[in-house]
């Protein structure tokens, strides 16, 4: 049993292993040119020359992303309780949720950065806005799903919306929040990553992918997109850790958590 | 304020058309245990419903203690134990069996059982702290039940509490509530299929008809209390039985 778990937390290492292990045999084997892919060994090995930078660099595009799960799971949480309450409501809201998917965001940084000035804002802003969308379907499906026998419990006591929200129906949505989350996790991060691109500062990961990109500094572009992956990896697992601990209860979790 | 009483005045429901319950008049004395047996889908859920004030009459009206149904779910004086146990997965066994109390505190009533005390009552204090899925399904219903005299309500609406569980533990459960109705007095109206449960938990069954549901019969139910189990074999449980399955045949044809 205790193999079985231990298997269970080193499932995602070897999975990044197996990758990177693959990886370092194509670039070998085919003898890929160097701009068009690296190899790891070469990305580590330029990352170990300056750690620091790459470093601080990470840790500025993962709180920009994190930022903008953060306030797009707040908004939509707000924006799921109004929403899953009146069909008609969630019918009005549709169209503008879909458009703020389908706006290519590269389209209207400019305006974003004219309007909250240059450097973190903007990416903030954009970040949250990429992450709503999909936080607000899944909460209006997650609150709707609440249980209609515990629904007439509550009633049968008068209970306050408030009651009902708290105590009902956001404990209801959590798998689904947290599904998207996983999604969003991704977005966020992309999304960070090239509104840091442009929007006239000099912070992020996204700040020397697009120096890079200009002068064709490939070995300092590769290093950026090893850097995102990582950073995706440590988020997906954040998340785990997260469900594993706030949906114990939940049917996708016991098969993990009970022995 | 122990037990409540019940007065239903020409209480109807139709959606559109048809006709669920045809205006029935009752009036249940405080402290009595009324069970409503009918053929499924008659209609008696929808009965329970509306003296909860769960569902809107389509006329008529169903007081309780001289005031409105909303009045009593807005006092915590009214506890409904439906079919599914409906406990939440993500709480605990305590903390479900402290759900009514805990949602909006200021409402509570001034005095109720100690939540913690109920679940001794029906053998579950070792469980507080597990969660549902890891109670087996009489488990959960015992809770749920725990959960509905935790508010020390003086009217409890009971759906065919007992409908999902297997015979054993049925009359396990049956012998739970009434000896849990001793303890904790409250006037009971019970939805039921079954004929021996409804006597033997009852002071009086209402037998209904197929929709629209009326009541057929009024039968009271005179045995001793406490019931103990084996009531079931006496002869006059044995005709009381009888006599309700006459009544349900004759509604049914």
């Amino acid at each position: 049993m205790s193999s079985r778990r231990a298997l269970h937390a080193l499932a995602p290492m070897i999975g990044i292993v197996v990758f990177l292990g693959l990886w370092q045999l194509v670039v070998e084997v085919f003898d890929v040119r160097p701009f068009v892919l690296r190899s790891p060994t070469d990305i580590v090995a330029y990352l170990a020359d300056a750690p620091g930078d790459f470093l601080r660099a990470s840790a500025i595009t993962a709180l920009h992303a994190l930022a903008g799960i953060v306030f797009a799971l707040v908004i939509s949480i707000a924006l799921g309780a109004v929403l899953s309450a009146s069909v008609t409501l969630e019918r009005a809201a549709q169209p503008i949720l879909s458009l703020v998917q389908v706006t290519p965001f590269a389209a209207y940084i400019p305006a974003v950065v004219l309007w909250l000035g240059a450097d973190d804002p903007p990416v903030r802003f954009i970040a949250t806005l990429v992450c709503i969308p999909g936080f607000t379907f899944a909460a209006v499906a997650g609150m709707r799903s609440a249980d209609p026998a515990s629904l007439e419990l509550f009633d049968s006591i008068d209970a306050s919306r408030w009651a009902v929200l708290w105590r009902l129906r956001l404990p209801s949505a959590m798998p689904s929040l947290l599904t998207a989350a996983r999604y969003n996790t991704g977005l966020a991060l992309i999304v960070a990553y090239l509104v840091e691109g442009s929007n006239f500062a000099d912070r992020g990961l996204g700040a020397i992918g697009r120096r890079a990109a200009a002068y064709s500094l490939g070995d300092a572009l590769w290093a950026t997109i090893f850097c995102m992956a990582l950073l995706g990896s440590i988020g997906l697992l954040a998340i785990g850790a997260i469900e594993r601990s706030v949906l114990a209860w939940h049917a996708s979790q016991r098969s993990v958590t009970l022995p | 304020m122990s037990a409540a009483t019940i007065d239903l005045v020409g209480l109807a429901k139709s959606f559109g058309a048809l006709e669920v319950v045809s205006p029935i008049d009752l009036h249940v004395e405080p402290g009595s245990f009324v069970s409503i047996v009918g053929p499924s889908g008659c209609g008696k859920s929808t009965l329970l419903r509306m003296v909860a004030g769960l569902e809107r009459a389509s006329g008529g009206t169903a007081t309780v203690d001289g005031a409105s149904p909303a009045a009593l779910r807005r006092d915590k004086r009214l506890a409904v134990v439906p079919q599914q146990p409906g406990l939440l997965p993500w709480r605990t066994v305590e903390a479900n069996a402290s759900l009514l109390l805990d949602v909006d505190r200021g409402r509570n009533p001034a005095s109720h059982p100690d939540p913690r005390e109920l679940l001794a009552e029906v053998g579950l204090d070792e469980f507080a702290a597990r969660h549902p899925h890891q109670l087996s399904g009489g488990m959960q219903q015992r809770v749920a039940l725990v959960r509905g005299f935790s508010l020390g309500a003086p009217l409890v609406l009971m759906d065919e509490p007992f409908a999902a569980l297997d015979e054993i533990t049925r009359a396990e459960m049956r012998g739970l509530l009434a000896r849990m109705l001793q303890r904790h007095p409250a006037t009971v109206l019970f939805v039921t299929h079954s004929i021996t449960e409804a006597v033997f938990l009852s002071d009086r069954v209402l037998v209904t008809s197929p929709r629209p549901a009326t009541v057929v019969a009024d039968v009271t139910i005179t045995l001793a209390r406490p019931r103990t189990d084996d009531l079931e074999d006496t002869p006059e449980f044995v005709r009381l039985c009888s006599e309700l399955r006459h009544h349900l045949r004759r509604a049914m044809a």
